[in-house]
């Protein structure tokens, strides 16, 4: 069963070089968990970095060098990093907060979503390494999970439709990228299985419905219709890129 | 410390087309390596010999080749790209060659080339050193997203050799204007459209270099069924 549905060549390019932002790093990592295709683009893509890496003129190193690195790798355990462990350690506790706001409508025990997230990509997985999704209703057959990346422009978010449920009618504030992880649903425009990458845009207006069968789960990112611009664009841009035509 | 880039036996035997069973007879084996000094080819794998005997066996030797050729090699890389000043790009380099270190095992050859691999973990440290300094959630790595895209392999190795070499072979080929907007968008891990913000130039001039350039250097791209 061949995905449909595929992001385009100038974003799996933006992709493969690093300059997508999180959010919708992760939205293609969902698409190339399921498709073949773009999954050989991709590595090809990746070939010309190598390439570049393979031309590129040297520059000796001045610093500690490998005696540096072998040193390093000495003062840590097998499982902890010397590089990012203080920092992951700070992150985790921060992120308590912002989610507890969501628990009352929490429609499961941790336990069991941990549970029901096995089914999907273990890159979905990995995006919830502390808890489970905090389900949230939309409406009686639709439920939203946010997943925090703390991006400003970029809200990445876990939906689940129930078999056969209808959503609302919506337009989008921004650009919105949706992704079938599992289940199917359906629109005016066509039927979406697992893999299929949507792209909507402010105006486009949909009803997606679930299929009879399954209950429908959808990895989704919304860009909000700001361009940063100005003094902090040079840091932000490789994080914030994303240029709707 | 070897000097000379590491290269298999096998490899030189091919090279001045040597019969390894008569060499051997004859005894003069380790007097011929000693002399040749070939330069080595990216795609006849002694660097991906090396990952993998890091990968398998912790060899620290092996390692330390690899340490030696790529190191540099990443630094070039991270400093054409920007701004960065020799400390930090060291920095990174180490950052990238820890995880070379300690994810060999994880290298799988008939996937992709040692170079290709170790630009993707550069690539995920500079991703990454990028959120740091932008306070993003850091709980989640680069490598989180980038590798489970490749839970399903299904690459195959010898298409993926002959890309390679055809990339290698046209790249340097290509028309300045296309050459100019590739390596920009690569070395500095941007996206197209914000080189085509900061070159000056349309969104569909920069798209259309880009498609060119694919294709010049044959990447095997078939055309999708775009999004309805
Ligand atoms: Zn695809």
């Amino acid at each position: 069963m061949a995905v449909k549905m595929h992001p385009d060549l100038d974003m799996l390019l933006d992709y493969s070089v690093g300059g997508l932002s999180t959010a919708l790093s992760v939205s293609i990592s969902a698409h190339l968990h399921f498709c073949e295709t773009c999954r050989s683009y991709k590595a090809q893509l990746e070939d010309i970095g190598g390439t570049l890496l393979d031309e590129i003129s040297p520059r000796d190193m001045v610093g500690p060098g490998l005696d540096g690195l072998w040193s390093m790798l000495d003062g840590a355990t097998p499982d902890t990093d010397p590089l990012d462990s203080d920092i992951r350690d700070t992150d985790l506790r921060d992120r308590q907060a912002p989610d507890a706001v969501n628990s009352q409508n929490t429609a499961k025990s941790g336990l069991d979503s941990a549970a029901e997230l096995r089914t999907l990509p273990a890159l979905i997985q990995n995006l919830f390494p502390v808890k489970a999704p905090q389900w949230r209703a939309l409406s009686p057959s639709l439920q939203v999970a946010k997943i925090p990346v703390g991006e400003q422009r970029y809200e990445l978010a876990l939906h689940k439709i129930k078999a056969g449920g209808k959503t609302p009618n919506h337009d989008h504030r921004g650009l919105e990228v949706t992704v079938v992880l599992q289940g199917s649903f359906s629109d005016g425009n066509g039927r979406y299985l697992p893999g299929d990458f949507l792209v909507r845009g402010p105006g486009n207006i949909h009803r997606p419905i679930a299929s009879e069968d399954e209950e429908c789960i959808c990895v989704s990112v919304v860009a909000a219709p700001i361009r940063l611009l100005g003094r902090f664009s040079k840091l932000l841009n490789p994080l914030l890129s994303f240029n709707p035509e | 410390m070897i000097i000379g880039k590491p290269i298999s036996v096998n490899t030189i035997h091919r090279k001045l087309g040597i019969n390894k069973l008569a060499m051997n007879k004859i005894g003069v084996n380790t007097m011929i390596i000693k002399k040749v000094k070939i330069a080595v080819d990216p795609n006849r794998g002694e660097w991906s010999d090396l990952l993998v005997k890091v990968g398998e066996e912790k060899d620290k030797q092996a390692f330390s080749r690899l340490y030696t050729h790529f190191s540099p090699l990443v630094k070039g890389f991270l400093m054409k790209g920007s701004s960065f000043g020799h400390e930090q790009a060291e920095e990174l380099v180490q950052e990238t060659m820890i995880k070379v270190w300690r994810k060999a095992a994880s290298f799988n050859r008939q996937k992709s080339s040692a170079s290709t691999w170790i630009y993707t973990i550069a690539r995920n440290s500079r991703i990454d050193w990028y959120r740091r300094e932008a306070r993003r959630r850091v709980d989640l790595n680069a490598d989180d997203f980038y590798e489970s895209a490749d839970e399903n392999p299904a690459y195959l190795s010898v298409v993926q050799i002959e890309n390679k070499k055809s990339i290698q072979k046209n790249i340097k080929l290509l028309p300045r204007e296309q050459f100019d907007v590739i390596t920009k968008i690569y070395y500095e891990g941007r996206s197209h459209g914000e080189v085509a913000e900061e070159l000056n130039l349309p969104l569909g001039t920069v798209k259309s270099r880009i498609r060119l350039a694919l294709r010049k250097m044959n990447l095997q791209l078939e055309p999708l069924e775009m999004e309805g």
